[in-house]
């Protein structure tokens, strides 16, 4: 229509622009409402797996390592609420009244104890290179989505705030994960190892049955995790490091436990090979998962829109200029270091002595104020 | 730490209904007089908030002649029933109303003393009301058990049938008249130890000095700037994360906590205190028997969506609910528990210039000291908090001074309060790091926690029984040993060096692996 017309044909033209535009409008909003509903199925597929993973149920998981072997007792052994009983470590019954069930507090030696355990393990893991960390426990419920999890799916874990978009954080993973929110990364900068301590909050809805007894499932834990950003062909190698650093930290504690290769149905949706550790506890007479490692490998990043620069390549364009390569996501990995909870239920099953003390595992106990073992208080 | 109380309550001028024979039906009046202004300065000096309004729905009773002029405005007929109900001791306050006026004046609360007492009158000559109806019921009732003429039958059923409907509409107005004097009445603040001084934050009495501000022969940094070029904390990437006044402790700034946390315990631990941690999510009701609205407006509490459940603003409220309706021993007190928590407040209301960094933070560690005694002995555990207060400061190398803070600046549940001001160098002024309060038993009267005096050897009944002596309100205390945002602020502006590193103070090296200053790392 740029040109010189006759009246008529540029009526035509007027006429055929005013059509296309209205096509175009219409055909540009389903385009929108095509391309959110291809995201919204789209992120319901789950990342894809590690070749060697077991295909199957949970029972399919693959042993990958057995560290000790239970301890054998020649008293009637005790489980952890009993001990917490009699040595006055725990209260759920108050927790009950103040909050609701699966809330307790600690008291007398548990505290000193839970802070040894935070403090210790901190101070190992950063001896491996890994930045500590504390981190916010209220956080945008879009971050904790775009790390893998359904804040507001029916039996959601996730606890949300009223009358505003943030919910609690169920894991360090998901504010560690969002550090580096849509952001792209120097490849020199990577690895980044970070090792987080913070409160962690799950609703625990559905989970009804025996496994929730005491200190083994609660709504509200301290632990300690680590997570690794890296580059795409270095994530099985941090998986390998990680689960290394878990199975150090608990062999040093004295706990036995296995190690296994979490099979296909057990992985959930981020976790392109997940290791998990079952510790033993003598007083519920069966192994219990005291800690998760996940290799995330791209899923969280293309969610988180975390990415990398490769360094330049030696290769430069006809016109001279150096080519800047391409932007890759980065791998995601997370691990449990520490559990307290858990860790607690371990350490005062195992440890227990027949006269009702239980003994401090001897890493712990600079961090305590040199006190060797718990023992029950004259009354 | 001061986390001021705000009660908010609709006040009603005056109750208005009208005159009904007692033998006719009753009928319903919705009264609902809104208040022209609501004066919230006991929450805040800066923004007086509105309270939501509250209706009353009040049944017509008895035979008493009121005034007659309608209510001013009739909306929702929402009955005021509060879900728990405080102890309150209403024959003291009538007994002592002077001062108590007096005491609600200079507190700038918004209780309304005259409602409340004219509720308890109304209630107790309701209640005496009441008596009569069923004495005269009963006496129909056993009159009716004798033998009768079927007139005479007839009659006595006709007026058993009366007095039972009267009956009932006066017992539903007694639970009515109980209900709003509890809700208005639980809006009267604590009284005041007489050596409070009077008035507003101006009026707060200087206790004691410790130190004198350090001088400086280099360019002073606050504690922003400072953490920026060591690398201790990020609020970038929590305002993306999280939102504002939200951040991430790293490298030795998460050791400087640990060892905060570790060492104030050990210190507290050591004076008899019983460690504890403690849930951070907890029922509504709770938070408000500790005094704190959760629901009001610019309310400093987080609430959880789909329950009745609120994250905690201080340990204090997990604390104090331990021994909530709960009768303890005399020789099991004094009861002294110190308490680490991670703490949240929405810091609704509170902009300004006093927010940047960590001064104002909406996630925070504490360690706090709490204090369950005898009447006769908190003013002696008050003293006791403050003294371990001021040795922690001290130890610390700290300049700071303690205040005896003023009347207007108490918040409800306190009976007296001392705050600690320390001296922060990078913001040229002193930040309150510490507060610790004597409730008495303005707590222990909501959360129903009394003990049971030692039987006294003196007075047997005369069937030989010993007398068990009537329970009585506890009181309690509470204190922050260590709230580590603040803490880190002081530490890092006073300590700096001007090379740009920050001296750790002796006491908390052995804490955090033996480390002796945080260095500026090479890049």
């Amino acid at each position: 229509m740029k040109g010189k017309l006759e009246p008529s044909e540029r009526q035509k033209l007027v006429e055929e622009g005013k059509n296309l535009k209205e096509g175009l409008t219409t055909l540009e909003e389903d385009l929108i409402n095509l391309r959110d509903e291809l995201q919204l199925e789209a992120q319901c597929i789950p990342n894809m797996t590690h070749p060697d993973v077991p295909i199957g149920g949970e029972d399919s998981s693959k042993l990958r390592n057995v560290v000790g072997s239970p301890l054998s007792f020649d008293f009637p052994v005790k489980d952890h609420l009993q001990i917490g009983k009699e040595l006055d470590l725990f209260d759920f019954d108050a927790a009950a009244e103040v909050s609701g069930s699966k809330f307790y507090y600690l008291k007398n030696e548990a505290v000193m104890l839970e802070i040894a355990l935070v403090n210790w393990t901190l101070t190992e893991v950063m001896k491996k290179s890994f930045t500590p960390l504390t981190t916010p426990e209220i956080v945008r419920s879009s971050v904790v989505e775009k790390c893998g999890f359904q804040p507001r799916g029916e039996n959601t874990q996730v606890y949300s705030i009223e009358d505003s978009d943030q919910c609690l954080i169920g894991t360090a993973e998901i504010p560690v994960g969002g550090i580096h929110m849509d952001s792209i990364v120097s490849e020199s900068s990577l690895p980044l190892k970070y090792v987080a301590f913070s409160h962690c909050f799950r609703t625990e809805a559905g989970a009804a049955g025996t496994a929730t007894r005491g200190l083994y499932r609660v709504h509200q834990f301290s632990k300690v995790e680590m997570f690794i950003l890296c580059k795409q062909e270095e994530s099985d190698m941090y998986h390998d490091e990680l689960i290394k650093i878990e199975e150090d930290l608990f062999s040093s504690l004295g706990l036995h436990y296995k190690t296994l290769d979490m099979a296909t149905g057990d992985l959930g949706a981020p976790a392109y090979r997940k290791f998990d550790v079952e510790a033993w506890m003598p007083g519920l007479g069966r192994y219990g998962e005291i800690s998760s490692a996940s290799n995330c490998t791209d899923y969280q990043s293309r969610r988180l829109g975390i990415r990398y620069r490769p360094s330049e390549s030696p290769t430069t364009s006809k016109k001279g200029k150096t080519n800047q390569a391409t932007p890759k996501f980065v791998h995601t990995l997370n691990a449990t270091a520490c559990a307290v909870p858990r860790m607690l239920v371990c350490l005062l099953e195992n440890f227990q002595q027949e006269d009702g003390s239980v003994i401090i595992p001897k890493p712990l106990r600079p961090f305590m104020g040199g006190i060797e073992a718990i023992y029950p208080k004259s009354r | 730490m001061a986390f001021q109380c705000r009660l908010s309550g609709a006040t009603i001028h005056s109750l208005k209904m009208a005159t009904i024979p007692i033998s006719s039906s009753s009928s319903r009046f919705i009264f609902r007089t809104l208040p022209q202004t609501l004066n919230h300065a006991l929450f805040s000096r800066h923004t007086p908030p509105k309270a939501p309004p509250f209706s009353v729905l009040i049944r017509a009773f008895s035979a008493q002649a009121v005034v007659a002029a309608p209510a001013a405005e009739i909306s929702d007929d929402k009955v005021v029933k509060p879900q728990w109900k405080a102890a309150i001791d209403f024959k003291w306050i009538r007994d002592n109303k002077e001062a108590v006026a007096t005491n609600i004046k200079s507190r700038n609360s918004n209780a309304n003393l005259e409602l409340v007492l004219e509720l308890y009158d109304k209630m107790l000559n309701l209640q005496k009301e009441v008596e009569r109806l069923r004495g005269e019921r009963n006496n129909v009732a056993n009159k009716m058990k004798g033998k009768l003429e079927p007139s005479e039958r007839q009659k006595l059923v006709e007026e058993g049938k009366n007095l039972k409907e009267a009956l009932t509409t006066l017992e539903e107005d007694l639970i009515n008249l109980r209900d709003e004097l509890q809700f208005e009445a639980q809006c009267i603040p604590n009284m005041t130890h007489p050596d409070v001084p009077i008035g507003g934050e101006d009026s707060s009495k200087l206790r004691n000095m410790v130190g004198s501000p350090l001088s400086f022969d280099f360019l002073v940094k606050d504690h922003l700037q400072i953490g920026k070029e060591l690398d201790l904390f990020d609020f970038d990437a929590a305002a993306e994360v999280s939102g504002s006044k939200f951040y991430y402790l790293k490298n030795e700034a998460v050791m400087m906590e640990m060892a905060l946390v570790n060492w104030t315990l050990t210190e507290v631990m050591k004076k008899g205190f019983t460690p504890l941690t403690t849930p951070e999510i907890v029922r509504s009701s709770v938070v408000e028997k500790c005094g704190f609205q959760p629901r009001g407006e610019n309310t400093q509490v987080y609430s959880i969506e789909d329950s009745d459940q609120c994250l905690i603003g201080t340990a204090e409220i997990p604390v104090g609910g331990i021994h909530m309706d709960s009768i303890v021993s005399e020789s099991s007190l004094p009861l002294k528990y110190v308490a680490f928590s991670h703490c949240f407040r929405t810091e609704a209301g509170a902009a300004g210039t006093a927010t940047r960094g960590l001064y104002r933070v909406h996630q925070f560690s504490k360690v706090e000291m709490f204090i369950f005694c005898k009447q006769e002995e908190s003013d002696m555990y008050h003293e006791e908090l403050i003294k371990i207060e001021e040795d922690l400061f001290s130890s610390l190398g700290l300049h700071y001074k303690t205040l005896d803070m003023a009347t207007g600046d108490l918040g409800a549940p306190a009976y007296r309060k001392f705050d600690v001001e320390a001296w922060m160098p990078g913001l040229g002024r002193y930040g309150e790091i510490s507060s610790a309060s004597n409730c008495t038993d303005y707590q222990s009267r909501r959360l129903g926690i009394r003990y049971r005096p030692s039987e006294s050897p003196s007075t047997t009944s005369n069937k030989g029984k010993t007398n068990q002596a009537a329970p009585k309100f506890v009181h309690t205390l509470n204190a922050t040993a260590c709230a580590v945002p603040r803490m880190l602020v002081c530490l890092l502006e006073n300590f700096q060096q001007e090379d740009g590193s920050v001296i750790i103070p002796d006491p908390l090296r052995p804490f955090m692996g033996g480390i002796e200053a945080i260095y500026p790392k090479s890049r």
